[in-house]
């Protein structure tokens, strides 16, 4: 006789498995977009703390130009300051612009001076140390650190990763459970096969094998299917905002790197795994209620 | 196929002390069975239908557990043994089903060989042996056909194959011949004795075919109101057929 493949113990189900693979592939696509969702707004976060760390507006109400150059002086002699600059009158119109309109202020409206200052983002207390500083030298000031508003941000970014994170968890936790289900059923209809083995003397470990590897590749597979679904979703969104003059609004950063793509590679390994785990304890636990 | 396998402490293959058994919370379907079956032993179970054959083959093979009492094989009690352990037990023990149970996307050929693969035997040191017993049974010819293609005499004949291929210390069948032609049945007897004469196997062969019974000489126990009894005049008739020219052995 001719050596032929050895043909696997448990059938292939096809129309069950179809089901089985097309939620196990949605899954892992959500999952997959979640997981970059929250890596990018990680980024962003990361990215917009970055920028403003450091940064200070300093506003002089009661100082006219040369009272403004005269506090920068000061300024720049702290420790820890790198940069100083004065906002010119059309700098302070362009900032009030959209609330004023592009026509102007009127002369004789006050306004204040605006030092604009970066410093070493490590360097402490700078806010306080620049008003004490301004305030003995008998200059009035107040101090606004954009370290201040970002924090805000930050937590509304973290709130927004965590989601993204909790929503990951929960689909991972359901492609378990409902690939735990459908080797329950498996087991059901393969009851027969399962007691041969058994009465043949399997080990239960041989027969939890058996269905282990069958949903280890169909993790794989379903995975690899959600990951390139994904993939796909997150290329397009990218398109779609580099169409649109590259703006994404206060939406997070939209880009695929190098760990955008190791989360879509992982994608269907944990998929797998997953599937491998649900099974085993599924079989192996089904099998301590026989003897 | 020469030497048996027996541990010389294992001087009883299968032991039931005080053994019953129920499903659920019915009645007793076998009550306080007591049986020993030493290592090479060859026994036939009768009993009418429903008598309780098939489940009392089941604690022997261990598909099933007492209610009450005690199952031992090769001087093992069952009831404490791992789940390791009892698998090991259970590939000691070959096993025709009423039923056949065999693999329906599988070939005769594999199913045949389930058992080995079960052990973990590579298929290139296994074919010949399990070609050797397809044809020996008649099947040679069948290798590839799957069993929904086999009639029902030959789909016994492959269950009985995949009993006998891994040469088991117990063989346990159930009504092995009754899809089979007589000369078949025939043939199929001659293997069991076979294997018990030259491997020492413990033959134990459910069946109410009393013309098999009587072709062989063998203690003979009866299954009759949830009892086991040892059914002396089956064995008398069969010793008086010793020399049916039939049987050699």
């Amino acid at each position: 006789m001719p050596r032929v493949k050895e043909t696997p113990l448990l059938p292939v189900e096809d129309v069950r498995e179809a089901a089985l693979f097309f939620v196990v592939g949605a899954l892992c696509f959500l999952a997959a977009l979640a997981a970059l969702s929250a890596k990018s707004t990680y980024g962003a976060a990361k990215s917009w703390t970055a920028e403003v760390q450091g940064e200070l507006t300093v506003s002089l109400p009661d100082a006219d130009r040369r009272g403004a150059d005269d506090a920068a002086k000061i300024i720049r002699e702290i420790e820890g300051v790198r940069e100083v600059r004065v906002f010119s009158k059309e700098e302070i119109d362009a900032l009030l612009e959209p609330n004023f309109g592009s026509r102007g202020l009127p002369d004789s409206l006050p306004l204040p001076q605006l030092v604009a200052v970066k410093a070493d983002p490590n360097a402490p207390d700078m806010g306080p140390t620049i008003a004490r500083k301004l305030t003995e030298a008998g200059i009035a000031s107040a101090v606004d650190e954009h370290a201040d508003w970002a924090g805000d941000v930050r937590r509304v970014l973290a709130i927004a990763r965590m989601t993204a994170m909790i929503a990951v968890a929960l689909l991972v936790s359901t492609a378990v459970a409902v690939i735990a289900f459908a080797t329950h059923a498996a087991l059901l209809a393969r009851r027969d096969i399962v007691d041969v083995l058994h009465l043949a003397g399997a080990r239960d470990r041989f027969i939890a094998g058996l269905f282990e590897r069958r949903f280890w590749v169909l993790g794989l597979r379903a995975g690899s299917v959600g990951a390139l679904m994904a993939l796909g979703a997150a290329a397009l969104m990218i398109f779609t905002v580099q169409a649109h003059g590259g703006r994404s609004g206060l939406l997070p950063e939209l880009s695929l790197d190098f760990f955008d793509l190791v989360i879509l590679v992982i994608t269907p390994v944990i998929a797998g795994f997953a599937a491998r785990l649900a099974a085993r304890i599924t079989v192996i636990r089904a099998l301590k209620g026989v003897m | 196929m020469t030497h048996p396998r027996h541990d010389l402490f294992e001087d009883v293959a299968v032991r039931l002390d005080s053994v019953s058994l129920r499903y659920d919370t019915s009645e007793d379907i076998l009550s306080d069975i007591d049986l020993v079956l030493k290592p090479g032993s060859f026994s036939f179970l009768t009993g009418a239908s429903g008598a309780g054959k098939t489940s009392l083959l089941k604690l022997l093979y261990l598909a099933l557990k007492p209610s009450k009492g005690e199952v031992s094989l090769f001087g093992r009690p069952t009831s404490n043994l791992t789940r390791d352990q009892l698998s090991a037990l259970r590939r000691r023990v070959g096993v025709v089903f009423q039923e056949f149970r065999l693999l329906e996307h599988l070939s005769a050929y594999e199913n045949v060989a389930l058992p080995l693969r079960v052990l973990g035997r590579r298929e290139a040191d296994y074919r010949a042996d399990v070609e050797e017993l397809l044809a020996w049974v008649g099947l040679g010819q069948r290798l590839h056909a799957k069993p929904p293609t086999l009639s029902g005499g030959e789909q016994q004949r492959v269950a009985i194959a995949r009993a006998v291929v891994t040469q088991p210390d117990i063989l346990i069948a159930d009504e092995p011949t009754g899809n089979v032609d007589p000369e078949m049945g025939t043939r199929l007897m001659r293997l069991f004795l076979e294997l018990n004469k030259r491997r020492q196997t413990t033959v134990i062969i459910a069946t109410h075919d009393l013309g098999l019974v009587r072709q062989v000489e063998a203690p003979v126990y009866r299954l009759t109101n949830r009892l086991l009894v040892q059914d002396v005049e089956f064995g008398g008739q069969a010793a008086r057929r010793r020399t049916d020219p039939g049987l050699g052995g």
